[in-house]
């Protein structure tokens, strides 16, 4: 699946339970290494399920790096510019620089660059995008949960395992 | 909330159901597309008015130069609160009832806080120079923008506030993109697949998807709760009776929520019937709504009599004499509608009974929203006719010009809206599956 267009097997359940129970039983088999998994919506047990396979996801870095980013430029914009033509305003000196009226730029810019590298965060570390993606059963952004197995046969020990597990269909790819 | 509705569907019926919707909308949509096209052609033919024959024709002038025109802009941006509060506050909050409603409201934000950004521009007057006086732009000697200046923070509050609103929006879509994607073909598959980065819906991608999200309606959170403070500071700052209060921010912000709640649910019980969607927004969902709208109401309502309560316990006498001719002077009409649209009525959603009746609670979610706006042009107008000059006094009226160009901007703001409702999902279908009974072949005991 995915930009792979690797040969396998696909494996689609109807219940999530068992899915969740097949993805549990597979998990760390030599047989099913580098296997994926697909699924319509993002239940909270597939999250967990996620970080425990995957670790934290690394796309709250890209959103620290951004906000720090953020409130680095939106400070330094106004201090270079005020440094660059001080304006007096009330008859205050100047070059005194208004710390707290600048603490706006600096708030607002962290939040704008933090957003957009929470962005840009989620599509790098999802692989997105992808426009070559190839579409493995058509129910899986409808209602389907999905296994995808590589380098497996449809009649292999891999797809008996699956339909025992209760998988409703598993066909080669 | 989500908890207590018993679901007479099952998520194999979430995208058929709501997609199938799209392809056939009830008549009374074209209806009322034509009838949005219509004020917006009127609204742009009094925008013509207004560039071609000077700001002389909105009848804005001393002591009041801001008028009818910054009124639309306050009440737009407020409008657009709710959507982030009900998509990113209430998603923090894990309030199930919020994935029924959150993309109508996020689309309502997105294209109230397009429609408010049209407002300065018109205001300007020569909107072709606009960028020089609002962007962090030199002028012709040099001289950089005040950065001391609460107009110049809400350019970038606002800016600010639709980048994050706008993308928080589009990445809401994607998983619906590709479900649209994955019952099309030819041209349309392409274009889906396209607009949905190719998702496929693979663990990897909903595990960064949902950090990700999380960390968005995070950074919301703040942003929502500091742009109509930052809106409200441009009255705030300055030393004008009835503006210059601390209490302006809070009051701003709950004030925002409220319209924005009463607009999510004027706009979400008709678009529910004419896209078929009654299985998905559940009244259950609209009595939630409701409750919001009802808790933000008695905030504002505090916030009234505080801030009346201040003007006369600070010994202020300009301060009071504002608040005393609010209520009884020339603007006393706007001061009352104003008290009775967001106060008075909202008081009958304390009975369930009413709560769960559609039609009572969608009229009073339009009298609440005509009542905001009068809220913004009673504290705007009656601020700005009499300040501590008395020789400086005068009258201001809205002039047809600037109600025409009003009646433009809803027909811009709904035009948008329906246009995006005919062609995308109005439910978020992967968030609202989230809510619904999970496909178990193990019944879970209880049930």
């Amino acid at each position: 699946m995915g930009a792979t267009h690797k040969k396998g097997i696909v494996a689609s359940f109807q219940y999530f339970d068992d899915f969740l129970d097949s993805i549990k039983a597979i998990k760390g088999k030599p047989e099913f290494r580098g296997h994926e998994i697909y699924s319509p919506c993002s239940y909270h047990e597939l999250m967990e399920f996620a970080e425990e396979q995957m670790g934290p996801s690394q796309v709250r870095w890209f959103t620290l790096v951004g906000a720090l980013t953020g409130v680095t430029a939106g400070f330094s914009m106004c201090l270079l510019l005020d440094y660059d033509w001080p304006i007096v305003v009330g008859g205050k000196t100047a070059g005194v620089y208004s710390l707290p009226a600048y603490f706006i730029f600096g708030f607002e810019v962290m939040i704008l660059l933090g957003a957009l590298c929470t962005i840009a965060g989620m599509l790098i570390m999802g692989r997105l995008p992808n426009p070559r993606s190839w579409v493995l059963h058509p129910r899986i952004t409808d209602d389907r949960f999905v296994v995808f197995v590589p380098n497996a046969l449809p009649d292999g020990d891999q797809a008996r395992l699956l339909q025992e597990l209760g998988a409703e269909e598993v066909y080669g790819v | 909330m989500s908890d207590l509705v018993t679901w007479d569907k099952t998520i194999s019926d979430v995208n058929p159901g709501i997609l199938v919707g799209l392809k056939n909308p009830h008549p009374s949509f074209y209806v009322a597309l034509s009838i949005s096209v219509v004020c917006l052609i009127i609204g742009a033919v009094f925008w013509g008015i207004e560039i071609s024959q000077g700001m002389g024709v909105t009848g804005l002038n001393a002591p009041v130069y801001w008028g009818v025109l910054i009124t639309d802009f306050v009440f737009w941006v407020g409008i657009g609160h709710a959507g982030t509060l009900i998509s990113a506050i209430l998603f923090l909050f894990r309030a199930k009832w919020r994935n029924s409603i959150n993309r109508s409201a996020e689309a309502m934000t997105v294209f109230a806080v397009i429609t408010a950004g049209l407002f300065p521009l018109i205001h300007v007057g020569r909107v072709w120079v606009a960028a020089y006086w609002m962007l962090p732009l030199p002028n012709t000697n040099n001289l950089w923008v005040n950065f001391r200046s609460p107009l110049m923070w809400d350019v970038f509050a606002i800016s600010t506030y639709l980048t994050v609103s706008l993308l928080f929006w589009y990445m809401g879509l994607l998983p619906d993109l590709a479900s649209m994607r994955d019952r099309v073909t030819g041209f349309k598959r392409i274009l889906f697949n396209f607009m949905s980065f190719g998702w496929t819906g693979s663990l990897r991608q909903w595990h960064h998807y949902e950090t990700g999200y999380g960390f968005l309606a995070a950074l919301a959170t703040p942003l929502v709760l500091s742009v109509h403070s930052i809106v409200s500071w441009d009255f705030a700052m300055s030393m004008q009776p009835g503006w210059h209060t601390t209490i302006f921010p809070p009051y701003f912000v709950a004030g925002a929520i409220l319209s924005g709640c009463a607009m999510v649910y004027s706009l979400v019980l008709p678009l529910r019937w004419m896209f078929h969607l009654e299985g998905f927004i559940r009244k259950e969902h609209l009595e939630a709504l409701i409750r919001l709208t009802l808790l933000t109401s008695t905030i504002v309502a505090y916030a009234y009599g505080i801030e009346f309560f201040i003007a006369w316990y600070s010994g202020n006498e300009y301060e009071w004499a504002i608040f005393q001719k609010r209520a009884t002077g020339p603007y006393a009409f706007y001061f009352w509608v104003m008290t009775f649209c967001n106060c008075i009525f909202p008081l009958v959603f304390w009975s369930k009974k009413i709560r769960n009746n559609t039609t009572v609670c969608f009229i009073v979610c339009v009298l609440v929203n005509v009542g905001m706006w009068f809220e913004r042009y009673n504290i705007i107008v009656s601020s700005l006719v009499e300040d501590f000059l008395p020789s400086s006094w005068g009258h201001y009226e809205p002039s047809y010009i600037e109600m025409g160009i009003t009646l433009g901007s809803f027909g811009w703001f709904f035009t948008w809206l329906l246009i995006f409702c005919r062609f995308f999902p109005l439910v978020s279908m992967s968030e609202l599956k989230l809510i619904m009974p999970k496909p178990l072949r193990k019944k879970p005991e209880g049930h």
